[in-house]
């Protein structure tokens, strides 16, 4: 445990020496893209002859999108560019020999993130009902920050896995902005999944994007959900994307040259 | 005059040269960047799709008016990643390593062969997406003869603006110790430049028009396009990408005084 800890130690002095571009890297996007958005929907809603799109008016449409901000504060995270650095480079080496292994050194490095993170977004989301008198319920909204959290575990083992393609892969950066381009887009973190065509909806929540925003915010938003689907679904993709991770890293390890060294 | 240009061509045409060669090692890799921007421009095209499918106009402007709009950013997108984009993520290596002074040694301008030293051949590729995207989008807005003209000219300029702004945050790295930030900066700012001006509320818009003139790259030109009387932000346009490249010229050279050679 004392190693996990000095670890994590390790990664939250790192955000406080480079504390800009923390911030420009992992928060400040956030609130450019809420910005982008509640100005694209205002003006979409002044245009528009009808007071609701898609079951949404104006407010609802704005608090959607804040609570997207939020929830994907802690369910996104940054991609897989370091680990295929690492490997690219035979910097893994040392993880072979020591008491700790690649995996650990580098979920230790995401549980650090994760609670900067998390307490950031706890922060806004305390700061936003108390500010804006928004309703929130205590029990949803801790189902919700938990289902983020979930996907946030997800998350970090779809970009390990991509990261893991470094064995074979010169550059994997490429996979985890299409990774997040998808995401963005199937998440419901740019428009809400209700106004998406009916067919595809139905294929969506059998993938995991939906619980990376949209299912998460409708929870905060007081929405029925149906939680156990959701807890389900998304347990069973990280068991899926962490079994072909390991099967990765043991076939990767193979072929590994330690170049570098 | 004319011998410079020549020669400044053909150190080009060698980076371009290299930059294919190196590609070609890896293919993979040439293919996923592809991917990858095909991925965004088809999300970005469904994106408007979407809304259009609840609405009439936004704005002022119908489905294909915003398309041309978001068929021209996105060609700008796609000569900005294939020419300079790389070369913003290397720079900050380049600084810290102390390998900068190699290009300082050299006889060419070192802003040139900073930041159009690598080209993206997988991003080129794309061109073959964004350009007629650009046309059938035109063609659906009845651009007039003279428009079909000027596009050429206006995506040029706003090319030049986009890198003026880019190359301007780059700078900021000699200042700096880590560039990552400054670059996911650099990249909201496109983000933000992806939508008409007319979105975005008063006091934001002349921030951003008259400030950080990011709202002048697309809609400086487009509004002249569909109407030659709203001619303000495209001449708002011109001033502000000639003196930005001013500036730009101006902060290389006390950025240079301020770089510390780490290697030596």
């Amino acid at each position: 445990m004392a190693k996990w800890f000095q670890c994590m130690k390790v990664v939250w002095s790192n955000l406080m020496v480079y504390k800009t571009n923390f911030i420009l890297q992992s928060i400040s996007p956030l609130f450019v893209f809420l910005f982008i958005k509640a100005s694209l929907w205002t003006a979409i809603y002044k245009g528009a002859e009808r007071v609701e799109i898609g079951g949404y008016d104006l407010n609802q449409m704005l608090t959607y999108h804040l609570w997207i901000m939020v929830v994907t504060l802690i369910s996104i995270g940054a991609i897989s560019q370091d680990l295929s650095q690492d490997i690219r480079l035979g910097r893994i080496t040392a993880y072979l020999i020591y008491p700790f292994s690649l995996f650990e050194f580098h979920f230790s490095g995401f549980l650090a993130r994760q609670s900067v993170k998390l307490a950031i977004a706890l922060f806004t989301l305390f700061g936003v009902v108390l500010a804006l008198k928004l309703p929130l319920s205590v029990t949803s909204g801790g189902w919700a920050i938990l289902l983020a959290l979930w996907a946030g575990l997800f998350w970090f083992f779809l970009n390990y896995f991509f990261g893991l393609l470094g064995f074979w892969l010169e550059e994997t950066w490429t996979l985890g902005v299409m990774s997040q381009v998808i995401t963005y887009f199937l998440s419901g973190a740019i428009i809400p999944l209700e106004l998406y065509p009916l067919w595809m909806q139905k294929i969506l929540f059998f993938t995991p994007f939906p619980y990376i925003g949209f299912v998460p915010v409708k929870l905060i938003m007081g929405s029925e959900v149906a939680l156990a689907q959701a807890f389900a679904v998304l347990t069973l993709w990280i068991a899926f994307i962490a079994l072909c991770g390991y099967g990765l890293y043991k076939r990767g390890l193979r072929l590994y040259t330690a170049a570098g060294m | 005059m004319l011998k410079q240009i020549q020669q400044y061509l053909s150190v080009y045409q060698s980076f371009v040269s290299t930059s294919f060669a190196e590609s070609m090692n890896f293919r993979l890799h040439f293919v996923l960047l592809i991917v990858m921007d095909l991925f965004f421009y088809g999300s970005a095209f469904f994106t408007i799709e979407i809304i259009y499918n609840q609405v009439t106009v936004i704005g002022t402007w119908n489905k294909h008016q915003v398309m041309f709009f978001l068929a021209f950013m996105l060609s700008i997108n796609q000569l900005v990643m294939t020419m300079t984009s790389e070369a913003y993520w290397r720079f900050p290596e380049l600084l810290k390593s102390g390998e900068l002074d190699f290009i300082l040694l050299k006889p060419v301008n070192s802003l040139f062969l900073t930041f159009f030293r690598y080209i993206r051949p997988g991003s080129a590729f794309n061109i073959f997406f964004t350009f007629p995207a650009l046309i059938y989008f035109g063609v659906k807005v009845d651009l007039t003869p003279l428009a079909w003209g000027l596009l050429p000219f206006f995506l040029l300029f706003a090319f030049l603006l986009q890198s003026a702004i880019d190359l301007l945050i780059a700078t900021s790295m000699f200042w700096m110790l880590e560039g990552t930030g400054m670059n996911f900066l650099r990249m909201e700012f496109q983000q933000m430049s992806r939508w008409p001006d007319f979105i975005y509320p008063g006091l934001f818009r002349n921030l951003f028009s008259f400030g950080v003139p990011i709202l002048l790259i697309g809609s400086g030109p487009i509004r002249f396009l569909f109407n030659p009387n709203d001619f303000i932000p495209f001449v708002a346009m011109l001033g502000a990408c000639f003196l930005l490249w001013v500036l730009v010229a101006l902060f290389w050279k006390k950025g240079l005084r301020a770089y510390e050679s780490a290697s030596s």
